[in-house]
C-alpha cells in the first residue's frame, strides 16, 4: 500500500473519530495546546493505520480502546450502512405514496365528474361556525 | 419537609388515580351518576395540582434549609449556592426533574379542570387521560426516584454542589421552558384521545386545543433556543449545537408539533388530513415520552443522560401501553376521521402542507434513526456506535434546505389548485431576487463550490446516487443555497404583506404602513405565521454563517499577540482569584480590528470546588451583526495561560431569528381586530342543541 493511500486513509479515519478530551472537536481538528488525549491518539491512528489494512477494525479498535463515543459516523459499508440509506428511502417512499395518493384522487374525481359540492351540511355548518369563533 | 413531601406525593398518587379510575367510570356511564362522578373526579385532579405542589415546595424549601439528610439535597446543593440556584435543584437531577415534570403536568391539569366549561364532557374525558400520564409519573417518584430519599447515618455538614454548568442564568429558564414544552404536548395528546374515544363531532377539539399547543410549542422552542445559547455561553466549544441525543430528543416532538401547527390547518379549513393530524399530535408525545426514556433511562451516551438506571424499563412500558391504547381507540374509530375533501392539485396549498409534512416527518425520521441507530447497532452487532454531528449534518441539512424551498413556495399557492399564470405572477420578483443575490454573492467571493473539480465531483455524487455517502465537503455549497432561498422566502414573505397592505390601502384610505398595521390585525393568525417564517429564515442564516468560521489557539504570556482573521488579541493581564464558591483564572485581551483599538475581553475559567475543582468556562464573547468574536481560557502550560480565538460569523441572527419567532407566535395568539360574520344555518343550530353542545370559548 502505497504512503498516498496510507496518508489519505489517516485522514479519512481521523474525520470519523473524535478527541475524547471532551473539547468535542474531531480528532485532527483538535489543536489543543496540551490537550492529553489528542496526541497520544493521533500516534494510535497512525499505528493502527500502518498495522491494520481493515478501516473498520480501525475504527473499532478505537471504540474499544476509548469508547464507543470516540467514532462519530456510521461506517459506509455492512450493517452501518442501513444508518445511512433509510432516512433517503423512508423519504422517497413517502414522497411516492404521496404522489400516489394525489394521482388516484384525481383520477376519481375525473370519473367521477364535476367536484361533489355536497358535503355533509351539518359538518359544514359546524365548520363555518368554527372558523368563526377561531377568526381564521 | 422532607416526611410532607413524601406524604403530599403518596396523597398526590392517589387522588390522581381517583380521577383517572373514576373519570373512566364516569366516562362510561352517561347518565346523571356518571356526570357526578366526572365532576368529583375533576375535583381530585385539581386536588392532585396542590398536592403535587406541596411536595415541590418540600423539596425546594430542603435545598433552601441545607437539609443534607435528604439525598438528594445532598447530591445537587450545598451551603454557598446562591440563592436562584437553589430553586434549580429542583430539576437538577433525575428525582428532581420527574418531581417538576410531575408538577408541570398537575399545573396543566389545573387549568383544563378549572376551564372545563368550555365543553364539559370533552374537558372530562380530556381529564381522564390527563391523569392517567400523571398516575405514570406519580408513581415514577414514589417508587421509582423518590426525591426524598434519606441518607443514612449523620447529616454531612457540607452537600456536593450543583454541576458548575448548570450555575448559569440561563440554566434556571432552560429546563423549565423545555419541560413546559414536553409537559405541555400532553394536552393536546390528552385532548385528541379523548375525541377520539367520545367520537367528538367536527373539529372543536382542534380549536379548543389551537392556543394550547402553540403556547407549548413556543416553550419548547424557547427551551430549546435557551438550551443551545447555555452551550454557546457557557460549554465554550464554539458551537451551540452538537447533535448530542438529549438535544434530538427535544428536537423530534419540536418537528412534529410544527408538522401538527402545519396540518390542522388542513383539517380547519377543508376537513382533510384527520387522520393524520390524530396520530401527529400522538407521534409528538410518544417523542416526547421516548426522548425522556432515551436520556433518563441511559440507553444512549450523552453528556445530559443521566447514569443506567432501572427508569428506562417503566418509560419502555408506558409507552407501549400509550401506542397500544392509540391503536385500539384509532382502530375502534377511525371511520369518524375520514377526510370530507380530497386533494385536487399537486400544485396548490393542500399539497404544499402535504409535502411540509412529509419534509417535517423525514426531518424526524432522519434524526430518530440517528439518535436509535446505536440501540439497534448494539442489538444486532453487539456494540453500540456513537453517531454524532458528521452524520446529522449530512442528513438533515438537505432536508432542511428543501423545507425553507416549501416555506417560499407554500404561501403563495392557492387553495384547491393554482393555475401558471398565478404561478409566474407570485414568483417572478423572489425568484429574480434569489437569482441576482445569489450571483451577487459569487461575485462577492462567496462560491458554492471552491472550483470546478469539486463542482464535477458533485455532480458526479448525484448522479451516481451517491449522494448521502461518499461525498466531497459540502459545507459551503449549502452556506449560499440557504443565503439564496432565504431571499426567496424573505421576499415572498413581504410581498405578501405590501400586496395585502396595497389592496387594503385602497379601502381604508391610509398609508401602506398603516394599512399592513390593519390587514395583520384582521388575520393574527396568517400574518403572525409569515413572521414566524420569517423568523425561521434569520435563524437559518445565522446557522450558515458557521461554513465560514476560523480559529486559533494559542499559548500566551503578558504582551504576546494571537492573530486570528482580521482581530489581533494583546494579552495585558493575567489574574487569579478565590472566592468561596469557586477559583478562577482570567487574562485581560485587549483587541484591535484591522489595527485599529476595537474591544477589550476578559475570558475566564473557574474551578467549583463542591465539585472537586470542575471546571467551568467563561467565555468573552463580542457580538456583532456580522460576528461574534468568541475567546475562552482553555487552561495553562507551565503557568501560561491557553487562548483559543474563534471568529463565528452571523451566529446572532440565530438568536434575534429565535426573538422574532417568539413574536410571531405571540402576534398569532392574539385574536383579531375584526371579526368575519359567517351565518350560522339553522340545521346546525338544531343539531348542537339535540347534542348539548356549547359553542366555543364558553368559559374561556
Amino acid at each position: 500500500m502505497g504512503a498516498d493511500t496510507q496518508a489519505a486513509r489517516f485522514e479519512k479515519l481521523g474525520g470519523k473519530i473524535m478527541c475524547t478530551c471532551s473539547c468535542a472537536q474531531m480528532l485532527l481538528k483538535c489543536n489543543h495546546v496540551g490537550c492529553p488525549n489528542s496526541a497520544q491518539m493521533i500516534q494510535q491512528l497512525h499505528a493502527q493505520v500502518n498495522s491494520q489494512p481493515d478501516d473498520e477494525k480501525v475504527l473499532q479498535w478505537f471504540r474499544e480502546q476509548w469508547g464507543v463515543t470516540a467514532v462519530v459516523e456510521p461506517a459506509t459499508h455492512g450493517f452501518e450502512l442501513i444508518a445511512w440509506l433509510l432516512p433517503p428511502v423512508v423519504a422517497a417512499l413517502c414522497l411516492g405514496l404521496l404522489i400516489f395518493i394525489v394521482l388516484t384522487w384525481r383520477k376519481r374525481a375525473i370519473a367521477a365528474g364535476p367536484p361533489d359540492t355536497h358535503l355533509d351540511p351539518h359538518m359544514e355548518a359546524l365548520r363555518a361556525r368554527a372558523r368563526q369563533e377561531t377568526e381564521i | 419537609m422532607p416526611l410532607l413531601g413524601s406524604f403530599c406525593l403518596l396523597f398526590a398518587l392517589a387522588l390522581s388515580a381517583y380521577c383517572f379510575v373514576v373519570g373512566i367510570v364516569g366516562a362510561v356511564r352517561k347518565d346523571f351518576v356518571g356526570y357526578r362522578m366526572a365532576e368529583t373526579a375533576r375535583r381530585a385532579g385539581m386536588a392532585t395540582f396542590a398536592a403535587v405542589t406541596l411536595a415541590a415546595f418540600a423539596l425546594v424549601w430542603s435545598a433552601f434549609a441545607n437539609d443534607f439528610s435528604v439525598s438528594y439535597i445532598l447530591h445537587h446543593s450545598n451551603r454557598a449556592l446562591p440563592a436562584p440556584y437553589k430553586f434549580a435543584v429542583l430539576w437538577s437531577g433525575q428525582e428532581g426533574s420527574l418531581l417538576f415534570w410531575s408538577w408541570l403536568l398537575a399545573c396543566y391539569g389545573f387549568v383544563l379542570r378549572l376551564r372545563h366549561k368550555v365543553d364539559q364532557r370533552l374537558v372530562a374525558n380530556t381529564s381522564m387521560v390527563l391523569a392517567g400520564i400523571q398516575v405514570f409519573f406519580l408513581l415514577l417518584c414514589n417508587f421509582v426516584a423518590n426525591p426524598f430519599g434519606m441518607e443514612p447515618g449523620p447529616m454531612a455538614a457540607d452537600g456536593n454542589g450543583l454541576n458548575p454548568l448548570l450555575q448559569y442564568p440561563e440554566m434556571v429558564i432552560h429546563p423549565p421552558m423545555l419541560y413546559l414544552g414536553y409537559v405541555g404536548f400532553s394536552l393536546p395528546f390528552a385532548f385528541a384521545l379523548a375525541a377520539l374515544i367520545m367520537r367528538y363531532p367536527g373539529e372543536k377539539w382542534i380549536h379548543i386545543t389551537r392556543r394550547w399547543t402553540m403556547v407549548t410549542w413556543l416553550f419548547l422552542s424557547c427551551g430549546i433556543a435557551l438550551g443551545a445559547h447555555w452551550a454557546y455561553a457557557v460549554l465554550g466549544w464554539g458551537g451551540y449545537w452538537g447533535w448530542d441525543p438529549v438535544e434530538n430528543a427535544s428536537l423530534l416532538p419540536w418537528i412534529t408539533g410544527t408538522a401538527f401547527l402545519h396540518s390542522v390547518m388542513m383539517q380547519e379549513k377543508r376537513g382533510m388530513m384527520k387522520m393524520w393530524n390524530i396520530w401527529l399530535i400522538f407521534t409528538t408525545f410518544m417523542l416526547a415520552i421516548l426522548g425522556t426514556m432515551l436520556t433518563r433511562g441511559g440507553a444512549v451516551s450523552s453528556v445530559h443522560a443521566f447514569a443506567q438506571s432501572a427508569i428506562g424499563a417503566w418509560f419502555y412500558w408506558f409507552l407501549g401501553i400509550v401506542f397500544v391504547v392509540c391503536l385500539v381507540f384509532f382502530i375502534i374509530n377511525r371511520d369518524h376521521l375520514a377526510s370530507e375533501n380530497r386533494l385536487e392539485s399537486l400544485v396548490s396549498r393542500e399539497s404544499s402542507f402535504m409535502f411540509n409534512n412529509l419534509v417535517l416527518l423525514a426531518a424526524t425520521f432522519a434524526v430518530l434513526c440517528g439518535t436509535l441507530f446505536p440501540i439497534l447497532s448494539e442489538a444486532v452487532r453487539g456494540y453500540k456506535i456513537t453517531v454524532g454531528g458528521p452524520f446529522f449534518n449530512k442528513v438533515v441539512i438537505p432536508i432542511g434546505l428543501f423545507l425553507i424551498f416549501l416555506t417560499a413556495v407554500g404561501p403563495l399557492l392557492a387553495w384547491g389548485s393554482t393555475s401558471w399564470g398565478s404561478i409566474k405572477r407570485n414568483f417572478a420578483v423572489p425568484f429574480l431576487a434569489s437569482v441576482v443575490l445569489g450571483g451577487g454573492l459569487i461575485a462577492f467571493g462567496v462560491r458554492p463550490f471552491p472550483d470546478m473539480a469539486h463542482f464535477y465531483t458533485f455532480l458526479g455524487a448525484l448522479i451516481t446516487l451517491d449522494y448521502l455517502i461518499h461525498f466531497p465537503d459540502m459545507t459551503h455549497f449549502y452556506a449560499w443555497l440557504t443565503f439564496v432561498l432565504s431571499t426567496l422566502v424573505i421576499v415572498t414573505i413581504a410581498s405578501e404583506f405590501i400586496r395585502g397592505g396595497m389592496v387594503l390601502r385602497g379601502k381604508l384610505s391610509t398609508n401602506l404602513l398603516a394599512a399592513i398595521y390593519h390587514l395583520t390585525r384582521r388575520n393574527m393568525r396568517r400574518y403572525g405565521g409569515y413572521v414566524v417564517h420569517f423568523g425561521m429564515i434569520l435563524f437559518f442564516i445565522g446557522v450558515a454563517g458557521q461554513a465560514f468560521n476560523q480559529e486559533k489557539e494559542q499559548e500566551m504570556g503578558i504582551g504576546d499577540k494571537l492573530q486570528v482573521g482580521h482581530y489581533t488579541l494583546t494579552l495585558t493581564a493575567d489574574n487569579h482569584d478565590d472566592t468561596p464558591l469557586y477559583e478562577s483564572w482570567a487574562t485581560i485581551l485587549d483587541v484591535q480590528k484591522n489595527g485599529k483599538p476595537y474591544t477589550t475581553l476578559y475570558p475566564e475559567r473557574r474551578g467549583y470546588k463542591a465539585s472537586g475543582g470542575q471546571p467551568l468556562t467563561v467565555v468573552a464573547n463580542h457580538i456583532s451583526l456580522q460576528e461574534d468574536l468568541y475567546v475562552i481560557y482553555e487552561g495553562q502550560n507551565d503557568g501560561r495561560p491557553i487562548i483559543k480565538a474563534f471568529i463565528n460569523p452571523l451566529v446572532v441572527w440565530v438568536w434575534i431569528g429565535v426573538l422574532v419567532v417568539v413574536l410571531g407566535t405571540g402576534l398569532a395568539l392574539v385574536p383579531n381586530a375584526a371579526r368575519v360574520t359567517v351565518p350560522v344555518p339553522a340545521a346546525a343550530t338544531a343539531m348542537e342543541r339535540q347534542q348539548g353542545m356549547q359553542p366555543a370559548g364558553v368559559g374561556k
